[in-house]
C-alpha cells in the first residue's frame, strides 16, 4: 500500500481530534498540557505532508520552529504549575478556582 | 562551497536597527541583572525606558513611507509596522514605570518582569510586520510566552500564578488552532508567504475549501488573542489574576498587536473570500460587545469590570474589521469609492487602538497605584470617597472612565464616532445602531465607579495607595486623551496616511 497525501491528512485529523477531545475532557493540567502537545504533533504531519506535497522546504522549516516553540510552551506550563503545586497540592484545574466569583 | 552566498542584510540594516535594539536590549539587562548583584535594582527599569527610546529613535530615524518586503519576503517594514511598533514602544514605557513604581513599592524583586516585557514587545513588533505565516507564528508565540510568565510570574502569588496558567492552557489550545488554520493554508497555497496565499487566492487554483478552512481556524487563532466571543473565556480571570500593571499591557499591547496581525489578515484575505467570514464575523462583533457590556453590568470587581469592558471594546474594534471585509469594499483594490470605505475603517481601527490604549493605560495606572502590599485595589464599594483621598488619582480615572464611555469632548468620543461612520458609509447602519445602543448600555457601569468615587462617603477601609509617579503617568496620559479628543484631526489624518501605504 502505498501511503498518500490523504492517509496523512487522515491520521493528521484522528491525532488533533484526539488531543482537542482530551483538552475538553480531561481535567488534570499535566494532561491537558499533553493534549496540546498532541494537537502540535497533528500539525506538524499536516505541514511535512503538505511540504512534501509541494516539494517545498517551507513546511518542514515550519515544523522545526514549532518543535522548538512547543517545547518553550512546555517548559514554562510546567514551570508554573510546580509553582501552583508548591501551594495548593493539585493540578485539578477543577480545584483551580480562586479566580472564580 | 562555490556558488554559495548569503542571504544580505545590507540595506536592510536600517529598517531592522528597531527590532534589534529592542532583542539585544532585553538580552543585555538579562545580563546586566545576572552581573550586577545590588540590593535594590532600580537600574533595570531605567535601562528598559533608555531600551525602548532606542528603539522609538531608530524608528523615527529613518524615512519611512511604502512599505518595502525585508528578510526574503519574511517581513513588510512601512509606515502600517512603524506605527505599531511606537504605540507598543509607548505602552512598554508606561508599564515600565508603572510596574517600577509597583513593585518598589511592595519590595517584590521582580528583575526577569523588564527582559521578558522587551520580548513581548519583540514579538509584537514581528507581528505587526510579518507577511509570512511562519513570522507570524513566531510573532505571536514570542509575545504570548513572555507574556504567560509576566502574568504568571509573581512568586509566592497563587492568584498570579493560577492566571498565567489558565492563559498559558488556552493559549495553547487556541495556538493549536492557529497552527493548523496555517498548515491547511499552507496546503492550500503551496507556501508560506502572503504573496503566495494572495497569489492562489487570485488564480483561484488549488482547493478553495481548504482555504477557508485554514483561514476560519487561524482567525479563531486571532480571535483568542484579542479575546472575542466566545474565545474570551480566559480574559476575566487572567486580567483579575494578574497584577494590574500586567493587565493594563495585556489589555493594550497584546490587543493592539492582535489587532494588527488581523487586519492584516483580513484585509489580505478580503478579495475571495469576505463572502463565508463576513456574516460570521459581523456576528461575533455583535455578540461580542453586547456580552461585554452587559456582564460587565454586575461587576464587582474593577478588574473583572475593565476586563468586560476590553472584551466589549474588541467586540467594537471587530466592527471596524468587518466593515473592511465587508462587500462594500468589494474587491478592495479594484473599486476607487470601495478602496475609500476600506481606508475610512482601516484608519477609524488604527485611530481607535491608540485611543483605547491611552484611556486603558490610564486605568489600569491608577488601579495598580492604589493598592498596596497586602493586595490590589479591586473591590469597587472600596474606592468610595477617593475624590477626597486622592483627588488626583480620582481625576485621572474619572477622565479614563469617561472616555471608555465615549463622552465628548474626550478621545474615546471621537474614536467611536470616527469607526460608526466608517460603518455606516460602508452601509452596514444596523452594525452601527447595535453599536451605538452597546456605549449607551457601557455609560451605566463606567459611571457607577465614577459615582462611588465622588458621591459616597469615604470609609475605612477605602484604598489609599500612593504612587506619585505611576499617577503622574496617568496624569499625562489623561492629558493626552484629553488633547486628542479635542484636535483628532492630525492623528487621524496620519493613521489615514498610514493605512494607505498598505500595499495589497
Amino acid at each position: 500500500m502505498t501511503v498518500t497525501l490523504n492517509h496523512c491528512l487522515g491520521l493528521a485529523a484522528v491525532i488533533f481530534v484526539t488531543g482537542m477531545a482530551g483538552f475538553i475532557v480531561r481535567r488534570n493540567a499535566i494532561v491537558m498540557l499533553m493534549c496540546i502537545e498532541l494537537m502540535l504533533s497533528a500539525v506538524n504531519i499536516v505541514f511535512a505532508a503538505f511540504a512534501r506535497q509541494h516539494a517545498d522546504a517551507g513546511g518542514h522549516v515550519f515544523v522545526l520552529m514549532n518543535f522548538a516553540v512547543a517545547a518553550a510552551e512546555a517548559a514554562i506550563g510546567l514551570a508554573i504549575l510546580v509553582e501552583i503545586y508548591r501551594r495548593r497540592r493539585t493540578v485539578d484545574v477543577d480545584e483551580l478556582k480562586t479566580l472564580m466569583e | 562551497m562555490n556558488g554559495f552566498v548569503a542571504p544580505s542584510v545590507g540595506g536592510q540594516l536600517d529598517v531592522l536597527l528597531p527590532y534589534l535594539v529592542v532583542a539585544v536590549g532585553g538580552l543585555a539587562i538579562m545580563l546586566v541583572d545576572a552581573l550586577v548583584r545590588t540590593r535594590r535594582r532600580d537600574h533595570l527599569p531605567f535601562l528598559t525606558l533608555l531600551v525602548l527610546l532606542g528603539s522609538v529613535l531608530a524608528q523615527l530615524a529613518r524615512s519611512g513611507g511604502e512599505e518595502r518586503e525585508i528578510l526574503a519576503g519574511m517581513m513588510t517594514v512601512g509606515d502600517y509596522a512603524r506605527y505599531f511598533n511606537l504605540l507598543f514602544a509607548g505602552c512598554g514605557v508606561l508599564t515600565t514605570v508603572f510596574a517600577g513604581a509597583v513593585l518598589e513599592r511592595d519590595g517584590r524583586g521582580r528583575p526577569e518582569f523588564y527582559p521578558l516585557l522587551l520580548f513581548s514587545i519583540l514579538g509584537m513588533m514581528v507581528l505587526a510586520a510579518a507577511s509570512d505565516l511562519l513570522t507570524v507564528f513566531l510573532g505571536i508565540e514570542t509575545m504570548s510566552l513572555a507574556v504567560y510568565v509576566l502574568a504568571g510570574g509573581v512568586r509566592g502569588d497563587v492568584r498570579s500564578s493560577e492566571a498565567g496558567f489558565k492563559y498559558l492552557l488556552l493559549g495553547g489550545f487556541a495556538s493549536a488552532f492557529l497552527l493548523m488554520g496555517m498548515a491547511l493554508l499552507y496546503g492550500f497555497a503551496g507556501g508560506t508567504a502572503f504573496s503566495d496565499i494572495a497569489g492562489a487566492l487570485a488564480a483561484r487554483e488549488g482547493d478553495l475549501g481548504l482555504a477557508m478552512l485554514g483561514g476560519g481556524l487561524v482567525l479563531v487563532g486571532f480571535a483568542f488573542k484579542v479575546a472575542i466571543v466566545p474565545f474570551h473565556m480566559w480574559t476575566p480571570d487572567v486580567y483579575d489574576g494578574a497584577p494590574a500593571y500586567v493587565t493594563g499591557f495585556m489589555a493594550t499591547a497584546v490587543k493592539a498587536a492582535g489587532f494588527a496581525i488581523l487586519v492584516r489578515f483580513a484585509w489580505l484575505m478580503q478579495p475571495q473570500l469576505a463572502f463565508v467570514w463576513y456574516p460570521v464575523l459581523a456576528g461575533l462583533a455583535v455578540v461580542t460587545m453586547t456580552v461585554g457590556n452587559l456582564v460587565a453590568l454586575a461587576q464587582s470587581s474593577v478588574k473583572r469590570l475593565l476586563a468586560w469592558s476590553s472584551i466589549a471594546h474588541a467586540g467594537y474594534l471587530m466592527l471596524g474589521v468587518v466593515t473592511l471585509i465587508s462587500p462594500a469594499t468589494g474587491g478592495s483594490a479594484q473599486m476607487v469609492l470601495g478602496r475609500e470605505v476600506g481606508e475610512s475603517a482601516g484608519s477609524a481601527l488604527l485611530f481607535y487602538l491608540l485611543a483605547y490604549s491611552l484611556m486603558n493605560l490610564a486605568a489600569f495606572g491608577i488601579v495598580a497605584s492604589l493598592g498596596s502590599r497586602e493586595g490590589e485595589a479591586d473591590d469597587i464599594e472600596r474606592y468610595a470617597g477617593l475624590s477626597r483621598r486622592r483627588p488626583v488619582a480620582a481625576a485621572v480615572l474619572a477622565v479614563a472612565m469617561l472616555s471608555l464611555a465615549g463622552i465628548p469632548p474626550l478621545v474615546g468620543f471621537m474614536s467611536k464616532f470616527y469607526l460608526f461612520s466608517a460603518v455606516v458609509r460602508a452601509g452596514l447602519v444596523p452594525l452601527a445602531v447595535i453599536g451605538v445602543i452597546n456605549s449607551l448600555i457601557s455609560v451605566y457601569y463606567y459611571l457607577r465607579l465614577l459615582v462611588v468615587m465622588y458621591m459616597k462617603k469615604p470609609e475605612a477601609d477605602g484604598y489609599a495607595g500612593h504612587e506619585p509617579l505611576a499617577v503622574g503617568a496617568a496624569a499625562v496620559l489623561a492629558g493626552l486623551v484629553l488633547l486628542l479628543g479635542v484636535v483628532p484631526d492630525g492623528v487621524h489624518r496620519a493613521a489615514l496616511v498610514v493605512f494607505r501605504q498598505m500595499s495589497f
